[in-house]
């Protein structure tokens, strides 16, 4: 078992130790100007003095820190109320639409309204990531709810479930996997909505620091900036995201997709 | 029986339902003036085609569904909402699929705060009588459509319920299995001796399990047909009966009539 | 009472079910008048949050002035070249990963790792390399379409069972019929499914990089009504943009992803 998946880690890593490879010699064997794409060293190198110096860290700090607020806060407000809407058909059949609207809408588009309502800050920038899960993990969890077979809920009732059980044995898992694909995906729209919004709304973080890196052409902290940004949403969105979707759904049969 | 006993018989008295029909925009009838006197450990199987009411009624008795006129009496107590004094074992099984057999079975006891060591050792009992204990570590899912029913029924019997609830249980199943599974109905019944009300529309699966069976046309009672034959039941036996001929030939002729 | 709600409920029911397109307007109706009375009310400042009718006001006066049409034309126009050469790029990409596990193992790898960079993270060395302009927003709705249509396609391409090749090999198919008659339409839901997620990330990345790079467009009106301050022309962004993804949405991807995937008990959701 881990002997196999350290062999699979290895495969996943060799196309990069090539890519890698290929970068520190094409670079100076063409000799690309640095303005326009940095050798391997000078980005080693930023990440370093990055480290050493702690801004790296600092921005990097900065946007988990927003990430974390925002999601967490909109799924304590999401799930329950997508809970609450989900369980009377009336009420589910009658808004779907309306959170359907707010979910296409939700993210990068409310950046403008967020800086004007909360100011250019930490305050709108989570605003955007709140907002991001919030629409899409409601929605979701109404459709979860909704869609919970009428028999199942029957089933539980007859057996002596009240309403708390009825809850946490019924409702919450069997919404789980439309509300973990929610997580899944307002956390991809809020991931990217904090990249934008951190490019104009903020003088910290890892948007922030790729656009003022442009500014003095310094490709190398660009390049750096979007590799952590790729390395960051691949750790997250594999590790912790996609394993919880598996062993959830694909064990109970409730969704069978990709 | 005696004043005050808690017996655990069913007792139905001029029983009505009208449904409001929201796509039609009008009132429909599904269940006209019915009456039933089920007394403790009797086996009821309740015949006839579809869209003659047959659900209706088992919900009303379970609660999922308010009656418009009369009244259900369990062990003397009218009925008003679903409840563990009364067992449900659905056609579409009903099972939670985000937990396992064990679980599954367990549910009833887990929701009258039955501890954890107690409440799997009622489930493994349970699930020994349905011959199920290999299957117990395992998700829904993964048994075949027979295996998932005999889950549904000891899941509704490890609740110890005055009365079991059962619409078609054994409608979605292949032939053979649902012969092995109805000459273990009767095993369990013999060994439990539960108040049964079985719904289904295959008449020799009526008067195979029951003591009696209700004929039902249009949402009325049209007969009640006593069945004497000897227990236990197997159908190697009953397939040349003659008792068991005559008696199917009566009941179809009861249902074809109407 | 009750039945009187159930009559109202019933009467509901019936005309979306004739008329569907009731059932998603009417429940934006009741917040609308929200809206409009908390608006009216002055409970937030008219700066802060301006009422239904001045978005309408300002909906007239720039359809009229001709610069709403112009930028909604942009954008689309931003849009559907990106989407087409997501599509034109991403499936024979994905249909060949798909094929070949050799490339499989080569290209998975990178593949999601360059998903996972995202959109607007290239934005500032695009801007170096291409300046403000076209090209650079042309490269970004591109890359973010062409992701979630080649993992789709992959994935689609890999499920199509293996009985379903040899089906076709045996009823005298030719490799490139096999392509045609089998690979694709097996891959087809997934396909349209990517399609969807791609359009869906794409359309915001057109409004992160309109609103960063841009001099025209949905986004560009929205940031520059923001700077000026003026609220009513933000808000009238949002609404259409959510108006035109909703109906692009909601009335065309859905029901191509339903009409492929459902038809077919491909996809089992
Ligand atoms: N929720 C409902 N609203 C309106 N009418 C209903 C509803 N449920 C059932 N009916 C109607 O009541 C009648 C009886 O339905 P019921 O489900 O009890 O039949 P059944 O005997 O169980 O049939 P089957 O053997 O097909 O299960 C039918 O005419 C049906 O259309
Ligand atoms: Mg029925």
């Amino acid at each position: 078992m881990t002997k196999r998946s350290f062999i699979s880690a290895l495969w996943f890593c060799a196309p990069f130790a090539v890519l890698i490879v290929l970068w520190a010699i094409l670079i100076p064997y063409f000799d690309v100007n640095p303005r326009l794409f940095p050798h391997l060293t000078a980005v080693v190198q930023a990440g370093i003095e990055g480290i050493q110096d702690g801004t790296l860290v600092q921005h990097i700090g900065a946007s988990l820190l927003r990430v974390a607020v925002g999601t967490l806060l909109a799924l304590l407000v999401a799930i329950p109320l997508g809970v609450a809407m989900g369980v009377s058909p009336v009420v589910s059949t009658f808004l779907t639409p309306l959170f359907r609207f707010f979910s296409v809408l939700a993210g990068i588009a409310w950046i403008p309204i967020a800086t004007l309502w909360f100011g250019y800050g930490f305050g709108a920038i989570t605003f955007i990531i709140f907002n991001a899960v919030f629409f899409i993990v409601t929605y979701n969890t109404l459709l979860g709810v909704s869609t919970i077979p009428l028999h199942v809920r029957n089933a539980a009732a007859s057996l002596g479930a009240g309403r708390w059980a009825m809850l946490t044995e019924v409702l919450l898992p069997g919404a789980l996997p439309n509300i973990v694909t929610g997580i899944r995906t307002g956390m991809g729209f809020a991931w990217r909505g904090l990249i934008a919004a951190e490019m104009i709304a903020t003088n910290v973080g890892l948007g922030y620091m790729l656009f003022v890196a442009r500014d003095f052409y310094k490709t190398e902290v660009i390049v750096l900036g979007m590799i952590v940004i790729g390395v960051l949403w691949l750790l997250l969105d594999r590790l912790l995201l996609a394993p919880i979707e598996r062993a959830t759904i694909e064990r109970w049969g409730m969704v069978q997709r990709a | 029986m005696g004043v005050g006993d808690a017996v655990k018989n069913l007792v139905i008295r001029n029983l009505s339902k009208t449904y409001f029909d929201v796509y039609a925009g009008t009132q429909v009838t599904a269940v006209r003036d019915v009456s039933l006197n089920v007394p403790e450990s009797e086996f009821i199987s309740i015949v006839g085609p579809s869209g003659c009411g047959k659900s209706t009624i088992l919900n009303m008795i379970a609660g999922f569904i308010p009656h418009s006129s009369g009244e259900i009496l369990v062990g003397g107590k009218p009925v008003n909402g679903p409840g563990p004094d009364r067992g449900v074992v659905f056609q579409s099984f009903a099972l939670f699929p985000w937990r396992t057999v064990l679980e599954n079975v367990a549910f009833g006891p887990k929701m009258r705060g039955v501890g954890k060591v107690e409440r799997e050792k009622i489930a493994h009992e349970f699930l020994a009588l349905a011959k199920l204990s290999e299957a117990a570590g395992r998700y829904p899912n993964e048994l075949s459509g027979g295996m998932q029913q005999r889950v549904g029924v000891a899941r509704a019997l490890a609740n110890e319920p005055d009365v079991l609830l059962m619409d078609e249980p054994f409608a979605s199943v292949d032939a053979q299995t649902r012969m092995t599974l109805q000459e273990e109905l009767t095993r369990i019944w013999e060994a439990k001796r539960p108040t049964v009300i079985f719904i289904t529309h295959d008449v020799a699966e009526a008067v195979f399990l029951a003591n009696r069976v209700v004929a039902l046309s249009k949402g009325k009672v049209l007969d009640e047909i006593e069945v004497d034959l000897p227990r236990p039941r197997v159908w190697d036996d009953l397939h040349e009966n003659e008792q068991f001929k005559s008696l199917t030939a009566r009941v179809l002729q009861l249902v074809r009539s109407a | 009472m009750k039945t009187f709600f159930l009559t109202i409920w019933s009467g509901y029911v019936r005309l979306t079910a004739r008329w569907p397109s009731i059932g998603s307007i009417a429940p934006f109706i009741p917040l609308i008048a929200a809206w409009w009375i908390i608006t009216e009310l002055q409970i937030f400042p008219r700066v802060f949050l301006p009422g239904p009718v001045d978005v309408v006001r300002s909906f007239g006066t720039l359809v009229y002035t001709g610069i709403l049409p112009e930028y909604l034309q942009d954008s689309m126009v931003r849009l559907v070249v990106g989407a087409f050469w997501g599509i034109v790029l991403g499936i024979p990409l994905g249909i060949f990963i798909g094929l070949s596990p050799r490339a499989h193992t080569v290209l998975w790898p990178p593949l999601l790792f360059f998903q996972a960079i995202g959109d607007i993270a290239w934005l500032p060395i695009l801007v170096i390399w291409f300046g403000y302009g076209l090209t650079t927003m042309t490269v970004i709705i591109v890359y973010t379409v062409i992701f979630p249509v080649v993992l789709n396609t992959v994935l689609g391409v890999r499920s199509t069972s293996i009985t379903l090749h040899r089906a076709a090999l045996s009823l005298g198919a030719s490799r490139a019929r096999l392509l045609w008659e089998v690979v694709l339409p097996g891959a087809l839901p997934n396909i349209i499914t990517g399609l969807r997620n791609g359009l869906g990330y794409g359309w915001r990345a057109l409004i992160a990089t309109e609103i960063i790079v841009g001099t025209s467009g949905i986004g560009f009106l929205m940031f520059d009504a923001r700077r000026g301050g003026s609220l009513v022309e933000v808000l009238l962004g949002m609404i259409i943009l959510g108006i035109l993804w909703y109906i692009v949405d909601a009335w065309i991807l859905a029901p191509l992803e339903r009409a492929t995937g459902q038809r077919w008990g491909l996809v089992t959701q």
